[in-house]
């Protein structure tokens, strides 16, 4: 077998030791970064066929193959060799690197080596290998049986978060959403990682100030019941055709306009019904959602909302309505620690932005979260009817306990930055690597948005 | 009980199997599961009756049943009586011939409460409970994507009323899938008046979206277009270096029937790679001078769609009522609207409904089919996964292409692909 290895490492016509343009720095760290490999260590360039083979570990004395080398060490005892040849065969091993058969590869370069036998194989199916592997639940493919197996695990459990703190269970829907979302729209993502809340919140009340498209003033009350209402539309719908029953031409009218006012009744009800905190995700602010009405309209009345709102909110930006759109001024504050958080984002790769997004959206609008935790009222579209509802309301007590956990979880989150961005781009850029520390992430998410029994009512 | 999970079972209709369509299956008309003599579903019998009233002139049976209906019906009850109010108003706009003025009436009310936000709203979360809508996104942006492969410039005409809902999967996907991503100008046309005053929003959503993905984007919109066959490669501004697809979503049935054809050969003009039809399976054309059989299809698919809409949405569901809505319009301007009158100003309001084998066989004057790859129809079946119980994909008979979405063993939405 050993003798093969070094066939093949001197027939390929590579240098022993790899450029010296190797960073000397690399040699001190105790794990090298992928690709930089140990400028004393023995370059191997396997073949793709020898790379690909399952079985590349073989026995001297009766030929079999194994696909590691432990399976053969094994194996080899059950030879019953004497003493001596048990032992390994080489004198001393040199660390070994390997490099990428594919011409066209970055890793084909000896100074780009990397370091593992099961890393160069993993690479080689992974970037030049053909996916056979293939995910059920969303058709991911995947060319190394580990990756695809990872994937599954997760594929599925993962909630997606945007910038304006919507969660959701499925990729697609979170893509879409985050393209339509206000949050994008108002200012760049860079803006918005750092000063998520006070833009969102800024944002919020330009909309609410710059009034509504429909201005007609409905009694909540009717919202509550559309039976009333309805009847209400029935008779008018009566009457017109009563009418009709005499004349033809007026009958039409009014039934008509019964129409006109019954499509009134609900396409009034909205822009201003916004209460509680701004500072929650109003992407969709106008549309009158029921739930949200009731679980808020007993306090407000329709002639009070606009002082409501006002009082409502603890922002510091008493400025900020006066003067209209001013978001500008705003994230000036931030500029400095937008950059350092961004710089790393460009250079990742678009799922990566999008992953690196919801997770910035995450850890900065925590502490808008954790402020308006007990008030909180977002739409969190989320499907899967059975894990969320509409309204995201925490107002019984095991809601509350869930808040807790949700908000220690969070903690956790805001604390350990780096480690979920590193797994993140380890998903991103290799596979399924960052797989198994994804139920850290998983078990914190989820456990946030809790079925309310809200949605109950009928 | 239908359920997706157990679809390999006794079920023959399975995402997992190719299902031959027989031509008799997709016959719209009167078998559509009338139990006889049952009472959940008074609203089809009488609807039925009084349409058939309507035709035979018989003007007391029409004024007693309209009388009934009008007692019985209300939009905001089940099914049944959601049914037979927004179809009680179309009959009887057919009866006192106000068909237009009530379509206008409506359309114009609907306008009003109209904005970015509520459209959004509203389409976001339809896509959200129902896959009404993603079928034939996911089908197409697949086919779209594996037929421009290796384009440097891409070029989509959209012809559409999704508020460009398609795209960011897209958007996406070009910028992940390759190490090179492409080019993408997107031209949309808009038909509906409805739509247009949006598209300002949305372009600039679309254009920021872009930029975070990182893929070079261009955004166009067309309105103001009378007619689709009036199109031309200038009035696009199709470039000679790009790859062109045309997107065609539940657009064709907008275009009046006598152009249908012209319509067809204007996208051939434009010399696309790729065209993508997505249309809702009803028949609502062959039968356009017998009313109550067109009558009857109208009913049958309505009510597939109504039941969808009970089932996906919450029930006091506000999107769902604007939907609801929507589709009184369609119904009124399908049953009482004469076609001829007022042709000035179409504007796509057509509504005529064909069946993927009708507008195959218009499509195949000008374009050969393309299939749909094993992974664009996996795609389409994972998709089906994450929604509830009930819906199924189909491929069809021998002779015809396509795929269809199949919502309760009905085929109720197909998605196509042709090439030059």
């Amino acid at each position: 077998m050993l003798e093969t290895m070094a066939e093949e490492s001197i027939s390929n016509g590579f240098i022993k030791n790899p450029v010296t343009g190797s960073n000397p720095a690399v040699v001190a760290k105790k794990r090298n970064l992928p690709g930089t490999p140990d400028p004393e260590a023995e370059v191997i360039a396997l073949s793709p066929k020898t790379l690909t083979a399952t079985n590349r570990f073989l026995c001297e004395i009766c030929g079999k193959g194994f696909q590691r080398e432990q399976n053969l060490q094994l194996h080899r005892r059950g030879h019953n060799l004497p003493w001596k040849l048990k032992q390994r065969t080489t004198k001393e091993v040199r660390k070994r690197v390997y490099v990428c058969p594919e011409k066209t590869c970055v890793h084909h370069h000896p100074s780009r080596a990397l370091g593992d036998l099961t890393g160069i194989k993993k690479h080689f199916y992974r970037k030049h290998g053909e996916k056979k592997w293939k995910c059920e639940k969303c058709s991911k493919r995947y060319a190394v049986q580990s990756d695809w197996k990872a994937h599954s695990k997760t594929c599925g459990t993962r909630e997606y978060k945007c910038d304006c703190g919507t969660l959701f269970s499925r990729r697609d829907s979170f893509i879409t959403h985050r393209a339509f979302c206000d949050a994008l729209a108002e200012e760049t993502a860079r803006v918005n990682a750092a000063s998520g809340m006070h833009s969102l919140a800024a944002e919020n009340f330009n909309y609410q100030l710059m009034g509504n498209p429909l201005d007609t003033v409905m009694p909540f009350s009717t919202v509550f019941n559309p039976i009333s209402s309805n009847d209400e539309a029935v008779d008018q719908t009566r009457r017109g055709f009563s009418l009709w029953m005499g004349q033809a031409s007026q009958g039409y009218d009014s039934f008509g306009k019964s129409t006109l006012q019954e499509i009134h009744q609900f396409g009034s009800l909205n822009p201003g019904s916004i209460y509680g905190d701004p500072m929650v995700s109003t992407s969709n602010p106008p549309v009158s959602d029921y739930q949200l009405n009731w679980v808020f309209g007993n306090k407000v009345s329709s002639g009070n909302v606009e002082d409501h709102r006002l009082s409502s909110t603890s922002l510091p930006f008493s400025n900020v309505k006066e003067n209209g759109p001013q978001l500008v001024s705003v994230p000036s504050l931030f500029s400095t620690q937008q950059q350092s958080h961004q710089t790393p984002a460009f250079s990742m790769s678009a799922t990566a932005l999008l992953q690196k997004a919801a997770q910035i959206g995450a850890t900065s609008t925590d502490t808008a979260f954790l402020g308006s935790f007990g008030t909180k009222c977002s739409n969190s579209q989320v499907q899967d009817g059975n894990k969320h509802s509409d309204l995201y309301v925490s107002n019984t007590p095991s809601d509350l306990e869930n808040s807790a956990n949700g908000i220690s979880t969070l903690n956790q989150l805001q604390m350990y930055p780096a480690k979920r961005r590193r797994m993140q781009n380890e998903d991103s850029g290799g596979g399924g690597g960052g797989g198994e520390t994804r139920d850290f992430l998983g078990v914190g998410v989820q456990v946030i948005c809790h079925p309310s029994s809200i949605s109950g009512w009928k | 009980m239908y359920n997706n999970n157990n679809n390999l079972h006794h079920q023959p209709q399975t995402s997992h199997t190719s299902i031959s369509r027989s031509s008799d299956y997709s016959a719209g008309g009167s078998g559509d599961g009338e139990p006889s003599g049952a009472g959940n579903k008074w609203a089809s019998r009488l609807l039925k009756e009084c349409a058939r009233a309507i035709s035979d002139k018989d003007s007391s049976k029409i004024h007693h049943l309209l009388w009934m209906l009008n007692e019985l019906s209300s939009p905001y009850g089940d099914c049944d009586q959601k049914l037979a109010s927004y179809f009680l108003q179309a009959l009887f706009c057919k009866a006192t011939e106000s068909g237009l003025r009530c379509f206008k009436t409506l359309t114009s009310v609907a306008e009003k409460s109209h904005s970015f936000d509520s459209a959004r709203k509203l389409i976001l979360k339809f896509q959200e409970v129902s896959p009404w809508t993603t079928f034939g996104h996911v089908a197409a942006n697949g086919a779209i994507l594996e037929a421009l492969d290796g384009e440097r410039k891409l070029h989509i005409i959209d012809i559409s009323n999704t508020l460009c809902t398609q795209w960011p999967t897209l958007l996406e996907a070009l910028a992940t899938r390759n190490d090179d991503t492409p080019h993408l100008k997107l031209t949309v046309v808009v038909t509906a008046n409805i739509v247009r005053s949006v598209m300002k929003e949305i372009s600039q959503r679309m254009e920021k979206f872009a930029r975070l993905m990182g893929v070079p984007f261009e955004f166009n919109v067309i309105t103001g277009l009378n007619n689709i066959g009036e199109l031309t490669k200038e009035a696009l501004g199709v470039l000679e270096d790009e790859a062109v697809a045309v997107n065609c979503i539940g657009a064709l049935r907008r275009v009046p029937v006598k152009e249908r054809a012209t319509v067809i050969r204007t996208f051939r003009s434009l010399g696309p790679k790729l065209v993508t039809v997505v249309e809702e399976e009803a028949d609502f054309t062959s039968t356009r001078y017998e009313f109550v059989k067109c009558f009857e299809e109208c009913l049958r698919f309505y009510t597939l769609y109504f039941e969808m809409l009970e089932e996906c949405f919450a029930a006091t569901s506000n999107e769902k009522l604007t939907l609801e809505r929507e589709c009184s319009r369609s119904i009124v301007r399908v049953l009482a609207c004469d076609d001829d009158q007022d042709n000035n100003n179409n504007e796509g309001e057509c509504e005529r409904r064909e069946r993927g084998k009708q507008w195959s066989k218009r499509l195949n004057e000008s374009f050969s089919p393309v299939g749909f790859s094993d992974d664009v129809a996996d795609d389409v079946k994972a998709l089906l996964k994450r929604y509830k119980a009930g819906w199924a994909v189909a491929q069809p008979h021998q002779n015809e292409t396509g795929l269809y979405l199949i919502w309760k063993e009905e085929p109720v939405v197909w998605v196509s692909a042709w090439k030059p």
